[in-house]
C-alpha cells in the first residue's frame, strides 16, 4: 500500500542545509493504522506531506498503490492527491467563505465529479462523520469538535486509500479528543488505511491494533 | 510621426501588441531556460521552480493565442477602416500594399497563431504523460513562437511608420487586377487550370491526410494553400461580390459581404493549421484522431463555401461570370 | 475540469469574495465608462459628420487665389454642364458673418429653383410655406444663432450690414429643431440673393459650383478636365474631404491620448491591488485547495475567470452607464470639452454607437488588464500545498 525507501529531505535555507528527513524506510500494509510519533520538529509533518504528495523529497522512493509519487508532474500529483489522499489538518483548514456542505464538494469538484452527484456524497460523507444537521452552517459558526467532524467529512468524501492527520487533536478538548479516536477506530474497523501524525499522549491508550514509528531528529527510531 | 499614429484603433493596436511583446518577453526567456536547464529527474529547487514556471508560460501561451487572433481580425479590421484615411485606397487591399512591410506582416500574423496553436497542441498532450514527454520539444516551439512574435512587433512597428498619407496608393482593382494582360497567377496558369488544381490539391490533400501519409500530406496542403489562395481572390471572390472584375481578398471581410470573408479565411487557415499540426504531432509518434478529421472538415467546408458562391449565382442567372476562357 | 460542480464552486467563490473584488471592479468600471464616454461622443459626431458628408457632391469647383477663396463666375457652370458624364451641377452661395468677435453664423443661399437644393429643403419648410418664405426677405436659423439672436433682442428680424456698409433687415421665419443641430445650430439659411448680398457677392457670382459624377472610373478623367477649365480653379473631390475630417479628427484625439495614459496608470494601480490583494488569506486558501487536490493549472482557471468575470462585468456596465450618460443625459461637461463653441452647448448627439468603438475600448481594457493579473495569479496558484499544513 505505502512503500517508502530510503527518503531523503534536505532544506536550503541561505547557504546552510538541515537535513529533516534521514533515509527513512518503511512500509504500511492496506487496512493498517499507523501513529507517526516524534516532538514537533522530529520531521514527522514533513514525512507526512512527502506521503500526500504535496512536498517532493531530495531523493528516494515512494509508492502509494504501487505508484511512484516523488516526481510526477504536478497535474498527474494533484490528481492523485484528489483520488487517493485524504487529509485531516490540525488547524481544520475549513474555508471560511464556504458553508460546510461546500467545503465537503472542493475536493470533489478536482475529481471532476458532476455537481448532482457531488453534493450526495457529500451529504453521505457529513452524515458518516455525524455532522449533516450543520451542513449550511459557515466555519466560524462551529465549535472546535464541530469542524473536526467537517474536516473529516471532506477528507473521506472522495474515498481516499489512505487518510493522513496532521496533529488532529491539538486543538481539540480531551472530550472531542475523544470523540475523535472513537471515529478513528470506527474507520479502521471499516477497512481505512490511516496515517496519524502527532505527539499527543491519548492515543497511547488507543485501543485497536495499530503500529507505532517513532521518529527523531528524520530518523526513524 | 505621422498622422496615422493618431488614429484611435492604431494607438489600441500598437499599445496592444507591445503588451503582448512583452509577455512574450518573459515566456522567451523562460523556454530558453527550459531547453538549458530543464532536468526533470533531478529533485533540486530550481527544477522544482522550472517545473512552476511551465505552468506561466502555458498560461501566457494560452492568452497570447486568444488575443493574436483577436488583434487579427482587429487589425484587419482597422486596415480596412483605415482606407478613409489613406488616399487611393478603397478597401484594406491598398493600405495593406501602402508599403513593403505590410503583406509580410500579415503573413507573419498567419504564421504565428499557427505556432501559438501547435504549442497549445502539444502542450495538451505534454501534460497528459506523466514525465513530460513532449517537453523540450514544446519549448522549441514556444521559442521559434517567440522569435516570430518579435518579428510581427518589429515588422507592426515598420509597417505604421512608413505609411505616407500624402501619397496615394493603389486599390484593390490595380492590385489585383490583371493590368496590361499581364498574367497575376502564378506557374503561368489560366483560371481553367488553377480551378483543376484547386480541386485536385483538395481532394488529394484530404485523402493523404485519411491514409496519414506524412509527406504527401505536407507537400499537398502547402501547395492547396498557394492555389486556394490565388483561387479565392482571382475566381471564386469575383462572385462573392458578383462582379468578375472585382478581385480582392480583403472586401469580402466587409458588412456588404456578410463578413463571409473571415468564414472563407479561416476555414482555410485552420484547416491547413490543423493538417499540418496532425503531420507535425505524428513526426512525434502522436496519430491524432480528432485534429485529423477537423483538418479535413474544415478544409472541405472551405471548399463547400466557395463552391456554393458559384453555384448560387449560376442558379440565379443561368451563366457564370465570363472570366473562364 | 470545467463541469458544472467547478462553475457552482466557482460562481460560489465570486459571490463570497465579492468584497475582495469590489474595489478592482469599481475602479474598472469607472475607466471603462469615461473610455466609452469619450469615444461615444467622438464616434458620435464622426457618424453625423459622416451622414453630412454623404450628403457632398462628388466634386466642388472652386476659384482660389493665393490662399484667398475669390468669387466665381457662375457662368462657368455653363460650361460644367457640358462636359459628358456630369449631373446635377448646384451653384452654392455661402459665407461667415461675424456677431461680434466671438459669435458668428454660417449664411447659405438656398435657390429654390435649383432642384436638388429645393428637395433638400423640403424637410425644412412645407410647401406652402416657400412661398411666403420668398415673398418677404426673411430667413431659417438654427438654434444657436435664434437664442443669441433673441438675447441681444432681436426675437423676430435682424439687421444686417453688407459688406458695403447698408443695413438689411430680414425676418426670422422658423427655428430650426435641434436634431442635426451639430451642424445647423450656427446656421443661416436665406434665399440666394440675398444671400449674396448679405455676403457681397454680385449677382454673377456665385462661391463654389457643386457637381456629381456618377460613374467612378470617369472621375479622375472629368477631374482633368474640370482642372483645365479655368485659370486657378481647384477642384475638391469627396474623397479628399473625407480624409481632411479624419485628419482633422485623429488629432482630436489628443484628449483620448490623455485618457488612455490614465486608463494605464489606473490599470498598474489593479496590478499592484492584485498583487496585494494575493495576501496571506488568499494564499492560504489556495493552499488548501492545493492540498485537497487542485493542480496549480485548475487554481488558474479558477483565478482567471474571476478576472475574466470581472472584466466582463465592468465593460458591459461600464459601457452601458457611458451610453446612458452621453445619448441619455446628453454628457454634461464632456461635451464642452469636445465642442467649445458657446452655440454648439445645446447640441444634442446622435445615439450612434459602431461595433468598432466597442471593439477597441474592449482590446485596450482586456489586454491590460489580463496581462497585468496574470503573473500575480500563476503567483498565488503556485502556492505549495504544503503551507496549508502546520
Amino acid at each position: 500500500m505505502v512503500e517508502v525507501e530510503n527518503l531523503n529531505k534536505i532544506y536550503t535555507v541561505g547557504s546552510k542545509q538541515e537535513k529533516v528527513l534521514d533515509g527513512i524506510t518503511f512500509h504500511i500494509q492496506k487496512g493498517e493504522l499507523v501513529l507517526l510519533r516524534g516532538v514537533s520538529g522530529s520531521g514527522k509533518t514533513t514525512l507526512l506531506s512527502i506521503l500526500a504528495g504535496m512536498e517532493k523529497p531530495s531523493s528516494g522512493k515512494v509508492l502509494i498503490d504501487s505508484e511512484p509519487i516523488s516526481k510526477l508532474p504536478d497535474i498527474h500529483l494533484s490528481h492523485f492527491r484528489a483520488k487517493k489522499i485524504g487529509m485531516v489538518f490540525q488547524h481544520f483548514n475549513l474555508i471560511e467563505n464556504l458553508t460546510l456542505l461546500d467545503n465537503v464538494l472542493v475536493p470533489l469538484v478536482a475529481n471532476r465529479v458532476g455537481l448532482k452527484e457531488a453534493k450526495e456524497m457529500a451529504l453521505a460523507a457529513l452524515k458518516n462523520a455525524r455532522i449533516e444537521h450543520k451542513k449550511d452552517a459557515y466555519p466560524n459558526r462551529l465549535s472546535g469538535g464541530e469542524k473536526q467532524r467537517g474536516a473529516i467529512a471532506r477528507a473521506i468524501v472522495a474515498k481516499p486509500s489512505l487518510l493522513l492527520c496532521d496533529e488532529p487533536t491539538a486543538n481539540l478538548d480531551s472530550k472531542n479528543s475523544q470523540s475523535f479516536i472513537e471515529q478513528l477506530m470506527q474507520m479502521h474497523k471499516e477497512g481505512q488505511t490511516i496515517v496519524v501524525a502527532t505527539h499527543d499522549p491519548i492515543f497511547e491508550t488507543l485501543e485497536c491494533e495499530h503500529r507505532i514509528i517513532d521518529i527523531k531528529n528524520g530518523k526513524i527510531v | 510621426m505621422n498622422s496615422l499614429f493618431l488614429n484611435n484603433q492604431v494607438i489600441v493596436y500598437i499599445f496592444s501588441e507591445t503588451v503582448l511583446a512583452l509577455l512574450t518577453l518573459i515566456i522567451f526567456v523562460m523556454a530558453l531556460k527550459f531547453i538549458r536547464y530543464w532536468d526533470f529527474n533531478s529533485f533540486s529547487n530550481f527544477q522544482l521552480k522550472l517545473e512552476k514556471e511551465a505552468n506561466l508560460v502555458m498560461t501566457i501561451a494560452t492568452f497570447l493565442f486568444t488575443l493574436k487572433l483577436l488583434l487579427l481580425i482587429y487589425f484587419v479590421y482597422t486596415i480596412d477602416n483605415l482606407s478613409l484615411i489613406v488616399p487611393g485606397a478603397m478597401c484594406g487591399a491598398g493600405v495593406i500594399s501602402a508599403n513593403d512591410y505590410g503583406m509580410t506582416l500579415l503573413f507573419v500574423k498567419i504564421i504565428v497563431i499557427f505556432g501559438l496553436l501547435l504549442f497549445l497542441v502539444v502542450n495538451h498532450y505534454d501534460l497528459l504523460g506523466k514525465n513530460y514527454p513532449l517537453f523540450r520539444f514544446k519549448s522549441w516551439v514556444i521559442v521559434t513562437a517567440a522569435l516570430l512574435i518579435f518579428g510581427e512587433f518589429y515588422l507592426d512597428i515598420s509597417y505604421f511608420t512608413n505609411i505616407d498619407t500624402s501619397v496615394p496608393v493603389s486599390c484593390c482593382s490595380a492590385l489585383f487586377g490583371n493590368l496590361e494582360g499581364a498574367n497575376p497567377l502564378p506557374f503561368g496558369l489560366d483560371i481553367k487550370m488553377l480551378l483543376v488544381l484547386f480541386f485536385t490539391l483538395y481532394f488529394g490533400a484530404v485523402v493523404a491526410l485519411y491514409l496519414e501519409s506524412r509527406l504527401l500530406s505536407t507537400l499537398l496542403l502547402a501547395l492547396f494553400g498557394v492555389i486556394a489562395y490565388y483561387s479565392v481572390v482571382y475566381f471564386f471572390g469575383t462572385y462573392v461580390y458578383e462582379l468578375p472584375t472585382h478581385k480582392c481578398p480583403f472586401c469580402m471581410l466587409q458588412k456588404e459581404y456578410n463578413y463571409i470573408g473571415y468564414l472563407i479565411w479561416g476555414s482555410l487557415f485552420f484547416g491547413l493549421y490543423f493538417g499540418f499540426i496532425w503531420v507535425i504531432m505524428s513526426l512525434r509518434s502522436y496519430k491524432l484522431e480528432r485534429i485529423k478529421l477537423a483538418s479535413i472538415l474544415l478544409l472541405t467546408l472551405f471548399v463547400a463555401i466557395n463552391s456554393f458562391y458559384v453555384a448560387n449565382y449560376y442558379l440565379h442567372n443561368g451563366v457564370l461570370l465570363e472570366n473562364i476562357k | 475540469m470545467l463541469n458544472n460542480s467547478f462553475f457552482y464552486l466557482f460562481t460560489l467563490s465570486l459571490f463570497k469574495n465579492a468584497k475582495r473584488y469590489i474595489s478592482i471592479t469599481l475602479l474598472s468600471t469607472v475607466v471603462i465608462f469615461l473610455l466609452s464616454s469619450v469615444l461615444y461622443i467622438s464616434g458620435s459626431i464622426k457618424y453625423s459628420l459622416q451622414k453630412q458628408l454623404n450628403l457632398e457632391p462628388d466634386f466642388i469647383v472652386q476659384k482660389r487665389v493665393g490662399t484667398r477663396l475669390v468669387p466665381l463666375d457662375d457662368a462657368i457652370a455653363d460650361k460644367i454642364v457640358d462636359i459628358y458624364g456630369i449631373s446635377e451641377v448646384t451653384k452654392r452661395v455661402y459665407g461667415s458673418y461675424f456677431f461680434d468677435k466671438e459669435h458668428s453664423a454660417q449664411i447659405v443661399g438656398i435657390d429654390l429653383l435649383d432642384e436638388q437644393a429645393s428637395k433638400a429643403f423640403q424637410n425644412i419648410l412645407r410647401k406652402e410655406e416657400i412661398k411666403s418664405f420668398l415673398s418677404s426677405e426673411s430667413m431659417i436659423v438654427g438654434e444657436g444663432v435664434f437664442n443669441y439672436l433673441k438675447s441681444h433682442f432681436y426675437p423676430k428680424a435682424y439687421n444686417f450690414f453688407t459688406p458695403g456698409g447698408k443695413l438689411k433687415k430680414v425676418k426670422i421665419f422658423k427655428v430650426l429643431d435641434s436634431k442635426s443641430a451639430l451642424f445647423s445650430a450656427n446656421l443661416i439659411i436665406m434665399p440666394q440673393d440675398l444671400a449674396k448680398e448679405i455676403v457681397g457677392l454680385k449677382e454673377n457670382q456665385v462661391t463654389d459650383i457643386a457637381l456629381n459624377v456618377p460613374n467612378v472610373d470617369e472621375q479622375s478623367n472629368i477631374r482633368s478636365k474640370l482642372e483645365s477649365l479655368f485659370f486657378s480653379a481647384r477642384v475638391y473631390s469627396k474623397k479628399q474631404m473625407q480624409e481632411a475630417y479624419e485628419n482633422l479628427y485623429n488629432y482630436k484625439g489628443g484628449l483620448f491620448l490623455v485618457l488612455y495614459l490614465v486608463v494605464i496608470a489606473t490599470l498598474a494601480l489593479i496590478l499592484y491591488l492584485r498583487y496585494t490583494l494575493a495576501n496571506s488569506l488568499e494564499k492560504k486558501e489556495v493552499a488548501i485547495f492545493r492540498a485537497l487536490g487542485w493542480s496549480i493549472k485548475d487554481v488558474i482557471t479558477l483565478k482567471s475567470l474571476e478576472s475574466i468575470s470581472i472584466v466582463a462585468f465592468s465593460f458591459l456596465l461600464g459601457t452601458l452607464l457611458g451610453y446612458i450618460y452621453v445619448f441619455m443625459l446628453g454628457s454634461p461637461l464632456l461635451k464642452n470639452i469636445f465642442l467649445g463653441r458657446a452655440y454648439e452647448a445645446s447640441i444634442t448627439l446622435i445615439p450612434h454607437i459602431d461595433w468598432l468603438t466597442l471593439t477597441t475600448i474592449f482590446i485596450l481594457y482586456a489586454t491590460t488588464f489580463l496581462s497585468a493579473v496574470l503573473i500575480p495569479v500563476w503567483r498565488v496558484a503556485v502556492t505549495e500545498p504544503k503551507e496549508a499544513l502546520g
